[in-house]
């Protein structure tokens, strides 16, 4: 349980930071509470931790027709900002409050949780279902990734080495709602199935599923989710077995959506 | 005599340190020169060790040495944990301590167990233990070595394995002991009973998960005496067991327990002879201490169990006879196993006309089995407390009073062939039928049930000797060598000021080593307020003895007419008339004084076993959608002899419900085909969390035992005994169904609702 020699580097500027990201074995640590522990099992052994803690990317801003978050964003901040305190975004700070416990809210980040790509973490579904945008950059350019590209196999993504998650954006939809509904692993907390779900007043929704699959993954906005469940390829393992996964997956959909339409009917 | 402390709730006495954190735990000591070691573990459930490339380990900066079992100085015989602490020829589980990394800090130990290289040969891993009873099949231990001899088996229950008989059955060499307790002609009489129920079930292995993993510190003092600083459950045994593994004479081995940060029966003597075989070969101090992931893998948890278990019943609600084969998986440990005692408690607190238990202790490629809080009871108790409910739906009988129509006496024979000592399994029964969640169980909304259930533990024996001490300024020591698990200080401290006649906070209570401190056996097997709090006693009442002899001289009154009242010796009748207990003390202890020290010693050597039963009610609430159960309340009522102090006694209640919640609901070891463990973390673990810890009711319920002290009795064990079954049996009052393995997870309890729909 103690990790392998390695450096520390805690830049006060975004680009020293990219710089010393451009080692292809450095890390970016942001709360550490998904990194630290596989250093510790020393699954991973950087050769340099960049502490991006001081770059200031923690801030919550609220536009007229966008929400952006920084990447270093704790899931207290999610779960306690007023800014979040809407139906539309509701499945933010209630997924955040799910999350882990009091200790990992205070430490853990979004941007840490998407870069990481956990298959069964939570966040992710909820980046997915309110069609957020990942702003990323390298020493060299930004560039904004849809939610949908981003997550490509377990505890893999779109992002190139070099390259930081500095905000999520989300677009705003007037009189929208949101939730998020999960059935938790008895021991480590993480979803044996979530799904998030985001329904407008036009008649359209979106959900997403995590903890199912390969990689949390949106279902089809043309068919009916749990129709769509029936398909999908579901992953299972010897606590939870693909079948009973996939009839999870079926309850958790409906019971998003269910708590969706509550509170798009809040908004009202 | 002012108001008795007997029965009176307080604080631990060892409650402030534990919550500042001044508490210094085994591995807070700082020794000077220490060495770290850190274990090289068998990725290997079953293979032969062909080489260990130390090399490039020893290469690296701060390491000192990589020892195998060659280096250390063994010569017992055998190959438990004790004698064989690292594997010699032969791994039998995944996990298992092939080699010791000893480094000048833990950081370079842990670099250089990676570049510790094994080369191994495998072998077959054996671990379907139903199949491994065969004859002819693979051996999950192929090199024989000769008997070991420990004694630990006798720490826990020290119950015998029934009678010997000739009907041999045919078994493979992987069947290590068998037990066979018979009465009657429990088939014929099952033939003819008028309801018969049956069925198999399963436990998984199941871990103490106690906070403190597992850590112990060695060191050789100048005189060669062998010094070893431990978080153990018992000194004297792992003395003993130090002293089998190294040849030493028992008096230049010193063991000191430390403060205990949990063990629930799995810290007996299994870091010690790694930390001293090191510091033996090495002339240095060493401390192994444990990740929680070794701690998962390398240590000795509970033991899976099947059982299949037939029952019956006469239309009156007679029980009539059982009939019980147990298999017993023991992992590696070869020493002993619970099948012992499980074939003993299968019958639980009830009359049965007949039996024929039939137990098995196997060897596997799993763990090595070791004690976990009434081992053996809990895989029985969920057999049978599961299948009487059975028993009263056939009957259409309400199933508690089912229970409590057949519910053991004083002088009703058990299965051992012994009879009963009075314990209040009827009064239990009734408490809890009075429960408004007992009586209000008819009307609960939809998905939720109430199930009910019982068990028993029938209590250890051994002696034990205790001294107490009158200090200058009247405050007593008491000092015993047990191993204050679970409170058990507190209550020598209420035993003691009760019986000497000082308040409770004017006492303060010792743990001794093995060199200074007066005999007691390991706090295991609910027997150390039984065995040790009456030796505390008798020390008390001898140290009186004395204070009452120099007051009667100081105020020259007789003895017989003398009380002692709140730190003072005063004339019965006369209380202006007295002199304090520290007045008195201070002629003895000093140069010239007058008196013999106020001291007392005393010993007890109990020869009845005082068991202790608890029933319960579990209120469940079922989700058919997820298959989640969720326990909404508990209660527990246990038979406590006499709740010396009732926060303690309801903390161990509750803390057994908490246990067999886990049991019920959350805990289970899994391996693979090939015997690698697939739960070695807390990520894969569960345990009940706080949050699925109801409010438990807790019932005290007080039967006497005539032994012990103020009546008191054991009572760690009898409380997590029946608790699983009641969460099983409230399931079944919910949705209808009962499973048949253990834990209740979301999963299975989904799959049998589909099964019971289609």
């Amino acid at each position: 349980m103690i990790p392998a020699a390695v450096e520390h580097v805690r830049p006060e500027t975004l680009d020293e930071a990219l710089d010393a990201l451009t080692d292809p074995e450095a890390k970016a640590l942001a709360g550490g509470q998904s990194l630290l522990p596989v250093m510790k099992l020393r699954i991973v052994r950087p050769s340099v931790l960049v502490d991006i803690g001081r770059l200031g990317l923690g801030g919550v801003q609220l536009g007229d027709n966008e929400l952006r978050l920084g990447a270093l964003a704790t899931w207290d901040t999610l779960e306690s900002a007023p800014e979040l305190k809407r139906p539309s975004l509701a499945a933010l700070a209630g997924c955040a409050a799910e999350i882990g416990d009091l200790q990992v809210r205070n430490r853990g980040t979004l941007g840490g949780s998407l870069a990481h790509a956990d298959p069964a973490s939570d966040m992710p579904a909820v980046v997915l279902a309110l069609g957020a945008e990942v702003v990323v950059r390298d020493a060299r350019a930004e560039r904004k990734l849809s939610a949908e590209k981003f997550f490509l196999g377990p505890f893999t993504t779109a992002l190139a080495p070099g390259e930081l998650i500095t905000e999520v954006v989300f677009p705003l939809v007037e009189g929208s709602g949101s939730a998020y509904a999960k059935v938790e692993h008895p021991a480590s907390g993480f979803a044996l199935a979530g799904a998030a779900a985001h329904v407008t007043p036009d008649g359209k929704r979106s959900v997403a599923v995590t903890g199912v699959g390969a990689h949390p993954f949106l279902l089809p906005a043309d068919a009916d989710p749990l129709d769509a469940l029936t398909e999908a390829e579901i992953y299972g393992d010897r606590f939870a077995p693909t079948e009973y996964r996939r009839h999870l997956a079926g309850v958790v959909v409906r019971r998003a959506l269910d708590r969706a339409r509550e509170n798009m009917e809040k908004a009202a | 005599m002012t108001e008795s402390v007997i029965g009176v709730a307080r604080a631990r006495v060892d409650a402030p340190d534990k919550v500042t954190g001044a508490t210094r735990f085994a591995a807070d000591g700082h020794v000077h020169g220490l060495l770290h070691a850190r274990l090289v573990l068998s990725p290997e459930a079953h293979a032969l060790i062909q080489r260990v490339e130390r090399n490039a380990a020893l290469a690296m900066p701060g390491v000192v040495a990589v020892l195998t079992a060659d280096d250390l100085p063994l010569t017992g015989a055998g190959s438990d944990r004790t004698t064989e602490p690292l594997a010699r020829t032969e791994v039998v589980f995944a996990g298992q301590p092939v080699a010791l990394v000893v480094a000048e800090n833990e950081a370079a130990a842990e670099d250089a167990v990676e570049a510790v290289v094994v080369q191994y040969e495998p072998l077959p891993a054996v671990v379907d233990v139903e199949d491994a009873m065969l004859p002819g099949r693979a051996l999950a231990r192929v090199v024989e070595e000769e008997a070991g001899g420990g004694d630990m088996e006798s720490i826990h229950a020290g119950v015998d394995n029934g009678q010997e008989d000739g009907d041999e059955e045919q078994l493979s060499d992987n069947v290590l002991d068998t037990v066979h307790r018979s009465s009657g002609d429990a088939t014929a009489l099952l033939e003819t009973s008028d309801v018969v129920v049956s069925g198999t079930f399963r436990t998984p292995w199941v871990y103490q998960a106690y906070i403190e993993p597992q850590v112990a510190t060695a060191w050789l003092e100048p005189n060669e005496t062998l010094v070893v600083s431990t978080s153990t459950q018992g000194s004297f045994v792992t003395q003993r067991e130090l002293a089998r593994a190294f040849g030493l004479p028992l008096e230049r081995i010193r063991v000191v327990a430390e403060p205990l940060g949990g063990a629930f029966g799995g810290k007996l003597a299994l870091m010690e002879p790694l930390a001293a075989g090191a510091a033996l070969a090495l002339r240095r101090p060493v401390r192994v201490v444990l990740t929680r992931a070794e701690d998962f893998q390398a240590t000795n948890p509970a033991s899976a169990q099947v059982t299949h278990l037939k029952l019956g019943a006469r239309k009156d609600g007679t029980l009539t006879a059982l009939t019980a084969r147990m298999i017993v998986d023991r992992g590696s440990n070869a020493g002993w196993g619970v099948e012992g005692i499980t074939t003993l408690l299968v019958a639980g607190p009830y009359r049965w006309k007949a039996h024929d238990i039939r137990g098995y202790g196997v060897q596997t490629n799993r763990f090595t089995f070791g004690a976990y809080r009434g081992p053996g009871a809990p895989t029985a108790a969920f057999a049978l407390e599961t299948l009487l409910d059975e028993l009263a739906a056939e009957l259409e009988v309400d199933p508690l009073e089912l229970r409590l129509q057949n519910a053991v006496v004083e002088a009703d024979v058990g299965v051992s062939g012994n009879p009963f000592p009075r314990m209040g399994a009827v009064e239990v029964l009734e408490r809890i039928r009075e429960h408004p969640l007992w009586k209000t169980r008819a009307s609960l909304p939809a998905d939720e049930g109430v199930g009910v259930a019982a068990g028993y533990w029938p209590g250890g024996t051994e002696p034990a000797a205790a001294v107490c001490r009158v200090n200058q300024d009247g405050t007593m020591t008491v000092v015993t060598s047990a191993v204050d698990m679970s409170g058990v200080n507190t209550g020598f401290a209420a035993i003691a000021a009760e019986t000497f006649g000082l308040s409770p906070d004017q006492i303060r209570v010792v743990a001794a080593d093995t060199a200074t401190g007066p005999y007691s056996g390991a706090s295991a097997g609910s027997k150390v307020t039984y065995t040790v709090g009456a030796a505390v006693l008798k020390a008390a009442e001898a140290a009186r003895e004395k204070l009452l002899k120099a007051a009667s001289e100081e105020l020259e009154i007789a003895p017989a007419d003398l009380e002692v009242v709140d730190g003072a010796v005063r004339a019965v009748g006369s209380p202006d008339h007295s002199i304090t207990v520290a007045e008195i003390s201070a002629k003895a202890l000093r140069f010239g004084g007058r008196y013999e020290p106020i001291e007392g010693h005393g010993g007890s050597a109990q020869t009845r076993g005082a068991p202790s039963v608890a029933a319960h009610l579990a209120h469940v609430r079922v989700d058919q959608e997820t298959g989640e159960v969720t326990l909404l309340a508990h209660v527990i009522a246990q038979d406590v002899g006499r709740a010396l102090n009732p926060a303690l006694v309801e903390g161990q209640m509750r803390g057994g419900v908490a246990q067999g919640i886990g049991w019920a609901l959350f805990e289970e070891l899994v391996h693979d085909e090939s015997g690698q463990l697939l739960t070695s973390s807390f990520l894969d673990y569960a345990i009940p969390l706080a949050d699925r810890v109801p409010d438990i009711d807790t019932l005290i319920v007080e039967v006497p035992a005539p032994d012990g002290p103020f009546g008191a009795k054991g009572i760690g064990e009898a409380p997590v005994i029946a608790a699983a079954p009641a969460i099983a049996n409230a399931v079944a009052a919910a949705v209808g169904i009962r499973l048949r393995e253990l834990p209740m997870t979301a999963p299975r309890v989904w799959a049998a609702l589909e099964d019971a729909q289609a």
